[in-house]
């Protein structure tokens, strides 16, 4: 039988845990509340901004955008992971480390430049674990990433494809179907002509529609291509930071649920075990006692 | 003219007996009484234990006391008592009287020796110190045997004790030149048969002789009074030692169990007026172990290697029983329930067992540098148990996922399939080298076999065969 100090030791220590785990599922539903309204307020703008370049590239227009054009010769491609600051999130940090570590694997086979932009401490530590080098490193990104913040990457990464230095951008990061259901994804931002994310009804509608949409362009096209391009794509990126933003509160929250859950049950099957010890532990002590006075009177 | 007396009490398994007071037998005399049944007699011997006063003697029965009366003739045969030892022995199966019990006849034996000896001296001791491979993994790897040293196997009910003594006689004895001996202390009968069975099956090594024939068994089992299961490791022991002392040859002692020859002490002991100690048991528990244990020894004439299997009690190792047996022996093999559970057989605890020769010393840098990685390895796993509980194997630190993911499959490379177990397998039993065991251990501490699944590990040889298994599993997906 195990020994009852030992228990109630280890029993206190899982206490202390479930106070942590317990203190952070309350703080991961407070935020993920604000997060989650920050995320759908945005997600209507992103939605038809990209369905406004997708009708814009298909009205046959004669004029085009750089960001529009895929590059002939693809040499360097550029994957952004977006992981969190923290852990005790379960599986979000490992699923995105993971995909993007394959998705890399992938890039590399096709492409002969490779560069890595992570964000958030975890993946930054995963990837200096699993050894691989990385081009930038960005830790300012909490439960409310700021458009400021984004935009400043984004034009990094539009000067660059501008400019000839990028041939393609990938993101990983965890998409936000529901609260129930988030998944670590894959996007290729970069070159836009591939217009992922275009929600599929709207798509459908966009294709009767586009028969009649016509398009006044005033002052010229270009001008508008100009501005509503680079705008999609910057609000693209943000979108993909607010997604991780919240799913990465979720999962805490759904982390932290179970992990409270767990050490509940653990100290009482710890409790049991423990009560057990030490009645038998009484129960040995008496018994020695009482056979011990027996043996002295017979 | 024999020194006769007579019985005066009988109290459960010991009976007193009053003798002239000018020639009282001395103790652990045996005497003997001729006990009626029905219309049959049969002799009941007795061990005298206690000198009780005014020519009163208190012996412990070596036998069932129903049917004693008082009054009735006791004879002191002038010597404790004594079992026929040397060559007529092999092949025979004795009671702890040394009387055969296997039906084939009288025993021919030139010399009887008595079963109480004192141990030998210090200067006779041998100071050998020999690794002895026994091809499982486990064993060999972390808790090494001793040629000419004793080894323990404890573990709770259940747990393969039994089974993992039988391999190791299957193993080692059917490799072995030299002579076996087998006491059964309080186990079940059903074993002893099962094991003598296989005995006359198996053969050693190409010589075409059954195990057998270099072997004698001394049962004394739970159907017997506690007399004779106090006595009967004694009994066995007498014989091995005749081997060892006058043959010279490596002689192997199995006991098979140990811990129900503290039990039987225990049962006699409050019987013979000793006041229980701890948790009940005699006081004299440490002595009878000691001098029982002191006299398994290797001497400069001979050695004898013994394994030694020992019950613990309600799986709690620091019982006194299985306790004061453990200082005693070179390596000691603890069986872990919740290992069990796991499937993985045999349930060795990696971290709990340990052996004497475990040192650089003796088994060599190499070996004692992957045993203690491998041990490290599980320790660490071991402690971020209760984390992994908690909150999950993600949270670790990819460092712990490292860990925890070697350790997985240590684990389940320390199982390891038994010739003795291949009905309940399916899997025919695997020896394995010490050089091959040492270096599949280093190939997965390294991280060379990280891609494997788990469940290749299971069951298998050397590491090779991990892999034949994880492509076998691969085409079977």
């Amino acid at each position: 039988m195990a020994n009852p100090r030992a228990l109630d030791k280890r029993r206190k220590s899982i206490r202390n845990i479930k106070k942590i785990t317990r203190t952070m599922e309350l703080i991961a539903t407070a935020r993920f509340k604000k997060a989650m309204d920050r995320a759908s307020a945005a997600t209507a703008y992103t939605d038809r901004i990209t369905q406004v370049v997708a009708d814009l590239a298909n009205a046959g227009l004669e004029v085009s955008h750089p960001l529009l054009e895929e590059h002939k010769e693809k040499k360097n491609g550029a994957l952004l992971v977006l992981t969190a600051n923290r852990g005790l999130c379960g599986g979000y940090n490992g699923n995105v480390i993971r995909m993007g570590t394959k998705r890399r694997q992938e890039m590399m086979n096709e492409l002969s430049e490779v560069t890595l932009d992570v964000s958030g401490k975890r993946g930054i530590s995963g990837f200096k674990f699993r050894e691989v080098e990385m081009n930038q490193q960005f830790l300012q990104f909490e439960d409310q990433p700021a458009y400021d913040e984004v935009e400043n990457i984004a034009n990094a990464y539009l000067q660059k494809y501008i400019s000839g230095e990028l041939d393609r951008l990938d993101v990983v990061y965890t998409q936000f179907h529901s609260i129930a259901k988030q998944t670590a994804v894959v996007e290729t931002l970069l070159p836009m002509g591939t217009l992922e994310g275009v929600p599929e009804t709207e798509a459908k509608s966009g294709d009767e529609k586009q028969s009649e949409a016509v398009y006044e362009f005033v002052p010229s096209a270009e001008s508008i291509l100009e501005e509503v391009v680079p705008t999609s794509f910057k609000v693209k990126l943000f979108k993909c930071f607010l997604d991780a933003a919240v799913s990465e509160q979720i999962a805490r929250m759904v982390a932290m649920k179970s992990a409270t859950e767990n050490a509940n049950e653990m100290i009482k099957s710890l409790s049991m075990t423990y009560n057990r010890a030490r009645q038998s532990k009484i129960t040995g002590e008496i018994m020695e006692v009482i056979g011990g006075v027996e043996a002295l009177e017979g | 003219m024999a020194n006769t007396g007579h019985v005066t009490q009988v109290i459960g398994s010991t009976f007193d007996a009053e003798f002239p007071e000018d020639n009282l037998p001395a103790i652990y005399n045996a005497v003997t009484v001729e006990v009626k049944e029905g219309e049959k007699t049969r002799t009941l011997t007795g061990e005298i234990s206690k000198q009780l006063g005014g020519g009163r003697v208190r012996c412990v029965a070596l036998g069932s006391t129903e049917g004693m009366v008082r009054g009735q003739a006791c004879v002191d045969t002038g010597g404790p008592v004594s079992v026929p030892v040397g060559q007529a022995t092999l092949g025979r199966v004795f009671n702890m009287l040394g009387e055969p019990v296997d039906g084939r006849g009288d025993v021919a034996a030139e010399e009887h020796r008595p079963i109480h000896r004192s141990a030998p001296k210090v200067e006779e001791l041998s100071t050998n110190t020999e690794l002895f491979p026994t091809g499982i993994k486990v064993i060999d790897l972390l808790t090494p045997f001793v040629r000419g040293g004793k080894a323990g196997l404890f573990g709770g009910a259940g747990l393969g004790k039994t089974v993992i003594l039988t391999e190791l006689i299957a193993r080692i004895a059917s490799s072995h030149g030299g002579y076996s001996v087998f006491a059964g202390v309080g186990e079940r009968t059903r074993e002893g048969t099962d094991l003598w069975n296989e005995m006359q099956e198996a053969k050693i090594g190409d010589t075409g002789k059954s195990v057998i024939e270099q072997t004698c068994m001394v049962f004394g089992q739970m159907n017997e009074p506690p007399g004779s299961r106090l006595r009967v490791a004694l009994s066995a022991l007498t014989m091995a030692e005749y081997f060892r002392d006058s043959t010279g040859a490596d002689t192997l002692l199995f006991v098979d169990n140990i811990f129900r020859f503290s039990q039987a002490g225990s049962e006699v002991s409050a019987l013979l007026g000793r006041m229980p100690s701890a948790v009940g048991y005699q006081p004299t528990l440490a002595t009878e172990m000691g001098a029982l244990q002191e006299r398994i020894a290797s001497t400069n004439k001979g050695a004898i290697t013994s394994v030694q299997a020992v019950y613990v009690p309600a799986d709690d190792p620091t019982d006194p029983a299985p306790a004061t047996a453990f200082g005693q022996l070179d390596a000691f093999i603890y069986l872990e329930r919740s290992i069990s559970e796991k499937g993985i057989y045999p349930a060795v605890d990696p971290l709990a067992s340990s052996s004497r020769i475990l040192d650089p010393q003796y088994v060599g840098e190499r070996h004692y540098t992957i045993a203690r990685r491998v041990q490290t390895t599980l320790q660490r796993y071991r402690e971020l148990q209760d984390i992994i509980a908690i909150l999950g194997v993600d949270e670790l630190a990819e460092e712990d996922k490292l860990v925890v993911h070697r350790a997985r499959r240590i684990e389940r490379f320390l199982s390891q399939p038994f010739f003795v177990a291949e009905v309940f397998t399916g899997k025919k039993g695997e020896d394995t080298t010490i050089e091959d065991t040492i270096r599949s251990f280093e190939e997965i501490c390294d991280g060379k076999w990280d891609h494997l699944p788990e469940q290749a590990f299971m069951y298998v040889g050397a590491v090779e065969q991990a892999e034949e298994q994880a492509k076998q599993m691969a085409a079977k997906a």
